[in-house]
């Protein structure tokens, strides 16, 4: 005898309104804090308000087509370019070699985890002020060490001419950012089974073979990360070159986030500082798409 | 649901949610009323300055006896450090945020005046009648804080910038008296070299504190005529007199007289270092009496201060003019207006060590501030060219700066420099 089973169909509560009512109150937050501000934002990239008075005026694309004649956005360009690859590669590269040795048999392992950390989590502007004693021409710990080992030639105004400033400013920024890389790859490293160790050495496989053929394979989603957060981290850049050389000597480290904040809040020139956030955000956006892209496929 | 949707679902709203946190971070509020509407009255005051430790007691002390008297309760908010180029922007942000102070501290001239313009500071001209304040304070100080005919600012202080110097570095190099000549000035800067001193302290990270050589200079080489007509472009900045003073200004980094690398130098690092011994002299105004000399409790009597010689006649050093303004959405103008009246009066001056201010009988003590006291009486009757950065609005005066910087680093020669000084002030000029 077949024995059938009615289920009784519970009514929903709410009905398809259920979902938006539990969203409400977070889109709220999101479409007052960041829809309303961006799309003003765009629309002032559309006039020639100066940031201060009650009234501007409608000057459609002008600001954008004002861009590329403007010397300091291609300086600020180049410079964030050069950021973007050494910020990211460097503190990568390190954080990576660093997770590696302390993966091993280290003595000492939270102490040296802690010091290679304890950068990232300084208040930046300490950061800035410390760095900038250390490279001062006459009296910083840097010169004086050269000086000290005979290397007097090499003693140079670091923040002080066109050629150095940005690299040196790039050193404290890959000091600080070696920690997170470092430790994101540690707790990966932790992760890959000793199984597959053991398994390349029956093989034959030499430790370089298994760094390339085991280790690094097993690490991609740390590298996703890794390199995901770098990339927005590189894009900002903002609080490092303002506290260390203000853009300068001149405007020879100036990048696109600077730039756009001296125009908006300096220069009284909010249209034009407001187009340049536009740019930078829509290069952001293209250069992050590829990536999500590739991510979300290997996730499928 | 396929894949395909979900990945585009998610691109869109990583893209959306990328777009909007890149661009909120633009305009904040996203504003454009100026700061809304106008405040409720209230006893409550705001008071916003850029006093730094050394000073900010003396003002919260006058502003307590102040509300004693009047029942109002005064916040007084400072943001010290780094001078004209980061104060203004927090004061613009807070005005812009509805929040502004009821009264707030601001440089004249190019500083001061985007706000006045913006209307966000009040026309103070029925206050000037209700207190008397035209003959009370200096006059000259006064059309400092006018702009476009409008009284927008109350001038408290005229500061006039000379050289202040460190005696026993003067004597070390054989020098018993400041020099009176341009040349006497330069043969000075060779003897310190000599013994190991450097010269002059002076930092450029933020352009406006090195650019106090360079506007020197340019009143030896051109004199007061032609230098008042290059600030305001009614002259050519590319002709001699400006190529020779580029010239010099660089001479000054090539043989040593500024700090190795001044450029990427903080100001308020350098200053100071003439009186910790690191440098002979400084370029400053009577603010580095209390702010240098008397903080590092030194005696002001191993220190000096003298007038750069410009071998110009009349001779005049470079000054300018700070003040208060009141904010145009404050719902307490008469009471902002009295707090402003009860510090500009000859007692409150005196007993904020205020030591140039524009009020008359509040000259410095010369007991407690001996060397402020002697500049007024020396030069303080002496006329002063608009000191640069006020000169020119802000974006101009970022250019000239990189100018100075390009020139220091050999980038561009003098005439080149010259030239190119010519083009910002003319497209300035122009706009």
């Amino acid at each position: 005898m077949a024995t059938t089973v009615a289920v009784a169909k519970q009514p929903k509560r709410g009905g398809r309104w259920s979902p938006w009512l539990f969203a409400l109150p977070a889109l709220l937050v999101y479409v007052g804090f960041l829809v309303y501000p961006a799309v003003s934002s765009l629309w002032f990239s559309l006039t020639n308000w100066d940031g201060l008075s009650a009234t501007y005026k409608f000057v459609g694309l002008d600001n954008y087509f004002k861009l590329p004649h403007d010397p300091v956005v291609v300086t600020a360009v180049r410079n964030n370019l050069i950021w973007t690859v050494v910020t990211i590669a460097v503190p990568t590269i390190i954080g990576l070699l660093l997770a590696i040795a302390l993966n091993g048999k280290v003595h000492g392992k939270p102490i040296l985890r802690l010091i290679f950390y304890t950068p990232a989590v300084l208040p930046l502007v300490s950061i800035a002020s410390i760095w900038g004693w250390l490279y001062n021409p006459q009296y910083g710990a840097i010169n004086s060490f050269l000086r000290l080992i005979g290397l007097d030639g090499l003693a140079q105004p670091w923040l002080g001419q066109d050629s150095t400033a940005l690299w040196a400013v790039m050193v404290p920024a890959i000091w600080l950012r070696t920690g997170f890389p470092m430790l994101l790859y540690l707790a990966a490293l932790q992760g890959i089974p000793n199984e597959l160790y053991e398994a390349a050495t029956v093989d034959g496989a030499t430790k370089w073979q298994q760094f390339w053929h085991v280790t690094m394979p097993s690490l991609r989603p740390a590298h996703y990360i890794v390199i995901a957060l770098s990339l927005i981290d590189s894009f900002k850049v903002f609080d490092m070159i303002y506290a260390m050389t203000y853009g300068g000597p001149g405007t020879s480290t100036q990048v696109m986030g600077t730039w756009m904040y001296f125009n908006v809040f300096q220069y009284y020139q909010a249209g034009y500082g407001t187009a340049i956030a536009v740019v930078i955000t829509l290069v952001a956006i293209a250069v992050g798409i590829p990536y999500v892209r590739s991510q979300t496929r290997e996730a499928s | 649901m396929s894949t395909s949707f979900t990945r585009r679902g998610f691109l869109g709203l990583t893209s959306a949610a990328a777009l909007g946190a890149g661009l909120s971070a633009c305009t904040g509020g996203g504003t454009s009323t100026g700061g809304g509407a106008t405040q409720a009255a209230s006893n409550n005051l705001r008071l916003f300055t850029y006093e730094d430790d050394s000073t900010i007691g003396l003002l919260k002390a006058q502003v307590k006896k102040f509300d004693e008297q009047n029942g109002t309760t005064t916040t007084v908010d400072s943001l010290p450090g780094s001078g004209a180029a980061v104060y203004p922007d927090k004061l613009r942000t807070e005005l812009l945020g509805g929040k502004g102070p009821d009264v707030w501290r601001i440089w004249g001239g190019q500083i001061g005046s985007p706000f006045a313009k913006a209307k966000q500071a009040l026309d103070l001209s029925k206050y000037y009648d209700k207190y008397g304040w035209d003959s009370k304070l200096n006059t000259t100080a006064i059309s400092g804080m006018t702009f476009d005919g409008v009284k927008s600012g109350v001038p408290f202080v005229q500061l006039g910038l000379g050289a202040w110097y460190n005696k026993s570095l003067f004597a070390k190099a054989g020098v018993s008296a400041p020099p009176t000549t341009y040349a006497e000035l330069e043969a000075l800067n060779d003897k310190l070299v000599a013994v190991g001193v450097t010269p002059c302290g002076l930092g450029g990270k933020y352009g406006w504190d090195i650019m106090r050589l360079f506007e020197y200079l340019l009143e030896h080489t051109s004199g007061p005529e032609l230098h008042d007509k290059l600030l305001t472009g009614a002259e050519s900045w590319d002709r001699p007199e400006v190529v020779e003073a580029f010239t010099l200004f660089k001479k000054w980094q090539d043989k040593k007289w500024l700090p190795q690398g001044a450029l990427a130098l903080d100001p308020s690092d350098v200053e100071p270092w003439y009186v910790q011994g690191k440098t002979a002299y400084t370029i400053a105004g009577q603010w580095t009496e209390a702010g240098a000399i008397l903080a590092a409790k030194k005696s002001p009597a191993g220190f000096g201060n003298f007038e750069l010689p410009t071998d110009k006649s009349p001779a005049r050093h470079s000054g300018f003019v700070e003040g208060y303004m009141v904010n145009a959405k404050t719902g307490n103008a008469d009471k902002a207006a009295a707090l402003i009246d009860f510090i500009v009066q000859p007692a409150a001056q005196k007993a904020m060590n205020i030591t140039a201010s524009t009020v008359k009988g509040a000259e410095p003590d010369p007991k407690s501030l001996p060397l402020s006291a002697e500049w007024s009486q020396k030069y303080g009757k002496n006329g002063f060219y608009t000191i640069q950065d006020q000169a020119f609005p802000k974006k101009q005066a970022d250019q000239y700066f990189s100018v100075q910087s390009d020139l220091l680093q050999g980038k561009v020669a003098p005439d080149a420099a010259s030239k190119k000084m010519q083009e910002i002030i003319s497209a300035w000029a122009k706009s």
